[in-house]
């Protein structure tokens, strides 16, 4: 499974449409991604897919896409679908993970319904449906907090359209904010590996045990839990100790990083929305002080 | 009563334009002409309506500035918009109403950068020709700052003061303008640029488009638009417009990005990308920064627009000065050209006087008082403004989104020579609540060219982030935020935390734990601290460049106020 003259683990990821889809400081997510994986002596190859360039699985380990104005987002929609789609089904199916953000989030549901013009057909990923009800409505702008998986996440939301899930599972319960429609306080949707949020600011700056997570399971999909056992008699010390335990939490098979300045940012931000108890769990956890 | 409204609009429409073509006086024979207008629609109650309306419009002007002087007495706020609202609040006509009695009329600026140093250029340039220029404060560009520059200049009898060859300019927030125009309309209209700005505000570049568009519609055709011909939608508002067009654009291929260091491209954030008739992408035969160049369509030939006031030749002659070279469509050999010298740094720069200059050719001025008025142009407010605080320089250098940021940073660093920074960042509601912009700014430039770095403001732990990123080492900036964690204080006054601290510091013994604990106690927060440890380690003789968002700014210069170092922002100097 694993190539055992690899001096060096190495994951690919997919970013789609980074020139159309970048309006939310999305360069945030890769950058962040990107750094964490070589700390780690990981490499991370970044590989932009465009409107007219297919997807293909096999190549890749983790996709991410992001969001964009509506202008932007129709021809993409269309691309998407024709092109990527039936690849992007089977990276999710295959477990890959996907991080989709605003724009992204929208097109992996139903459909999106623009305030006006057509509807614009997404991948049904999420049994999901966003609708834009009109320039009257209120946007949903602010700083947001989120419990998923018993921890939290922070970020900036700003969206006109209101998604509603339908049997799919909301990323977190929203604390603080709008989250996915400002009515059921859900927020993003989760499907296998995949997962939608309207959260940037960016997402995973502040977010470091989420960015962690990502790498972690794509770590596992491409070596598998034997593999990385395999993988310690590599050069990667971190890779050591019990780490195929099926049932551990996955983001600890990672060599921690001084995450100090993450976890003041995440602080700073609970603290700005009044979750003052948060903020001290967070600074705690992560015993900066 | 809907009636009514429509004849106070004829009423404002009229009178302006013909004040302006026949001078003074003629204002009130207009005026008269009018209410025979509503006499026709509505009678009998006229009088007492026109009574009613000049008592109001008094009351608006008297009320409107007790606010603003209590205002500014108390030290609320920069006491530049409540004027504004104030008087709108007594009397909603009342910019309508005072703006009909402007003699020369008004140039309106707008676009997301540069709107303040053009309409500076502008303010010099027109002076030199002999106007008198009435301005809207810097940065009060909302309807109310508007109706502010109006209402101080009024007198309580509900008139403007009549102080010969008065010419107003009015700098405009791109989401207000049609409502502007609807108010006022222009003599000359110009329109700088377009990029993402405090997207959380205005939603999306696209809808500001949409406004500009509506709000050209409404023009008539005697007003002259300005318009960006390098800036793919700003050019395309002069498609539908009847009345006279002028375009301004650089044709200076040295100024090309593909022909500047390597990766300088790879950076740019990008906000109109796509052809405005057909939707296909556009291709540049030049790109000087973002969407700013040479583009045209591939696929329906839609292209930019041969502009009628073009630099030829932009070449730097110091830090913080250019030479132009400028020819027009009546400059047929290089004899003819024109030169100005503009005394700020950046190609951003370049178009803001470029803008002012055609704006100033719509007037007719000449250009012998274009070029002098552009050369004695001082910096203004934070656009690259340079104050003597204990024996160092400080550069203040607005930035405000990540087009002007990464111009700013490019200027700073290109000399590579490492610079003393601070950088400032808050997320006000007038700086955008949403900074993850930041990320899209090229903070990479960053590593290895400054000497000392100092981050500050709400979000100074973000920008700390940002930095850290984009591979700048932590020991080589200092952050003071604005505010301290609650939680880290929490943590560091309770005793049975405080000995769990120490155990996890013996046990790890990290270096950055230990640097934690010795940095500490010398924290202190707020901008104010911040400016001064940036002051501080910047050696005497030296020049420190502050880069902050726009409520860090203010913050800032509060403070140089306080200590007598600059004047006060909202003593109008131009009135």
């Amino acid at each position: 499974m694993i190539d055992n003259h690899t001096q060096r683990l190495s994951l690919t990821l997919g970013h789609l449409y980074p020139d159309q889809l970048n309006l939310y400081g999305d360069r945030g997510n890769i950058l962040v991604l990107r750094r964490r994986c070589q700390q780690r002596g990981i490499e991370l190859r970044v590989v932009g897919l465009g409107i007219g360039d297919a997807l293909a699985p096999d190549e890749y380990d983790m996709l991410f896409i992001g969001g964009g104005q509506d202008k932007e987002q129709a021809p993409v929609a269309q691309d998407l679908y024709d092109l990527k789609g039936i690849g992007l089904w089977a990276a999710v199916e295959d477990d890959m993970p996907v991080l989709a953000v605003c724009g992204g989030f929208q097109l992996l549901a139903h459909y999106y319904r623009p305030a006006n013009g057509p509807d614009m057909r997404g991948l049904g990923v999420f049994d999901a449906w966003t609708i834009h009800k009109g320039p009257r409505t209120q946007r949903c702008i602010g700083d947001i907090a989120i419990s998923w998986n018993g921890k939290i996440l922070v970020g900036f939301e700003n969206h006109g359209g209101r998604t509603y899930l339908g049997t799919s599972k909301p990323l977190g319960k929203v604390l603080k904010g709008y989250g996915n429609n400002a009515e059921d306080a859900t927020e993003g949707a989760i499907y296998r590996n995949t997962f939608g949020t309207y959260m940037h600011g960016s997402l995973l700056p502040k977010n470091p045990h989420f960015a962690d997570y990502l790498i972690s399971l794509a770590l596992q999909r491409k070596y598998g839990a034997n593999g990385l056992e395999q993988v310690s008699s590599t050069d990667v010390q971190a890779w050591i100790n019990e780490s195929a335990a099926p049932d551990r939490d996955l983001s600890t098979v990672l060599t921690p990083l001084d995450d100090t300045l993450e976890w003041e940012a995440h602080a700073s931000l609970l603290e700005r929305l009044g979750l003052h108890t948060a903020a001290v769990a967070a600074l705690h956890t992560h015993s900066v002080y | 009563m809907r009636k009514q409204k429509a004849s106070i609009r004829n009423f404002r429409r009229g009178p302006r334009l013909n004040v302006t073509r026949m001078g003074r006086g003629r204002g009130k024979a207009t005026r008269t002409e009018d209410a025979a207008e509503n006499e026709q629609s509505e009678q009998q109650q006229i009088p007492r309506r026109q009574r009613r309306k000049s008592l109001r419009a008094g009351l608006a002007v008297l009320g409107g500035r007790t606010a603003g002087a209590l205002s500014r007495r108390l030290h609320v706020g920069g006491g530049t918009s409540i004027v504004g609202l104030v008087a709108q609040r007594v009397d909603p006509d009342i910019i309508g109403h005072l703006a009909t009695q402007l003699e020369y009329g008004s140039i309106l600026v707008t676009g997301t950068n540069g709107k303040t140093t053009t309409s500076g250029f502008i303010a010099t340039i027109l002076r030199e020709a002999g106007l008198r220029v009435w301005r809207n404060r810097e940065g009060s560009n909302l309807m109310g700052g508007i109706a502010s520059s109006l209402v101080i200049r009024a007198l309580p009898n509900g008139n403007l003061r009549r102080d010969g060859k008065a010419i107003s300019i009015f700098e405009v927030d791109e989401a207000v303008v049609p409502q502007v125009v609807q108010t006022i309309p222009p003599r000359v209209a110009v329109f700088i640029n377009l990029f993402r700005d405090q997207l959380d505000r205005y939603g999306e570049v696209d809808s500001v488009t949409a406004r500009w568009q509506q709000a050209v519609s409404k023009l008539s055709n005697e007003t002259i638009l300005v318009l960006n011909a390098d800036d793919p939608t700003t050019a395309d508002l002069g498609q539908a417009f009847t009345g006279k067009v002028l375009y301004f654009g650089i044709d200076d291929p040295s100024l090309d990005l593909s022909k500047q260091q390597i990766g300088a491209e790879r950076h740019q954030v990008i906000d109109t990308r796509t052809c405005s008739q057909c939707g296909n992408d556009y291709v540049y035969e030049m790109r000087f920064f973002s969407h700013i160049g040479h583009y045209y369509c591939p696929r329906c030939g839609h292209k930019r627009p041969e502009p009628d006031v073009r630099v030829l030749k932009a070449q730097p002659d110091d830090f913080d000065r250019l030479r132009l070279s400028i020819a027009t469509s009546a400059t047929s050999t290089s004899k003819q050209l024109h030169e100005l010298i503009i005394p700020l740094p950046g190609i951003y720069n370049v178009y803001n006087a470029l803008a002012a200059a055609t704006a100033a050719r719509a007037l007719e001025v000449g250009w012998d008082e274009i070029a002098t008025g552009i050369a004695q142009f001082k910096p203004i407010f934070g656009r690259g403004e340079r104050i003597e605080v204990e024996g160092r320089t400080l550069r203040l250098l607005l930035a405000k989104n990540p087009t002007g940021f990464n111009e700013v940073l490019r200027t700073l660093f290109s000399e590579g020579t490492p610079q003393h920074v601070l950088f400032a960042l808050n997320d006000n509601i007038a700086d955008g609540r949403d900074i993850s912009w930041i990320w899209d700014v090229d903070f990479e430039r960053t590593v290895d060219h400054t000497a000392t770095l100092v981050l500050t403001g709400t979000r100074a732990l973000d920008l700390a982030l940002r930095l850290k990123y984009a591979g700048v080492s932590p020991e080589k900036m200092i952050t003071i935020p604005s505010m301290p964690l609650r939680a880290a204080r929490r943590e560091r006054d309770t005793h049975s935390q405080k000995n769990r601290r120490i155990k996890n510091r013996t046990n790890r013994g990290s270096k950055v734990t230990e640097q934690a604990v010795d940095a500490k106690p010398l924290r202190q927060y707020g901008i104010v601290g911040a400016l001064n440890a940036a002051v501080r380690q910047t050696p005497v003789g030296e020049t420190l460049f502050v880069v902050p968002t726009y409520t860090s700014l203010l913050e800032i210069h509060r403070e140089l106020e306080r200590r007598g170092l600059t004047p006060r922002y909202w003593e109008g100097r131009d009135s």
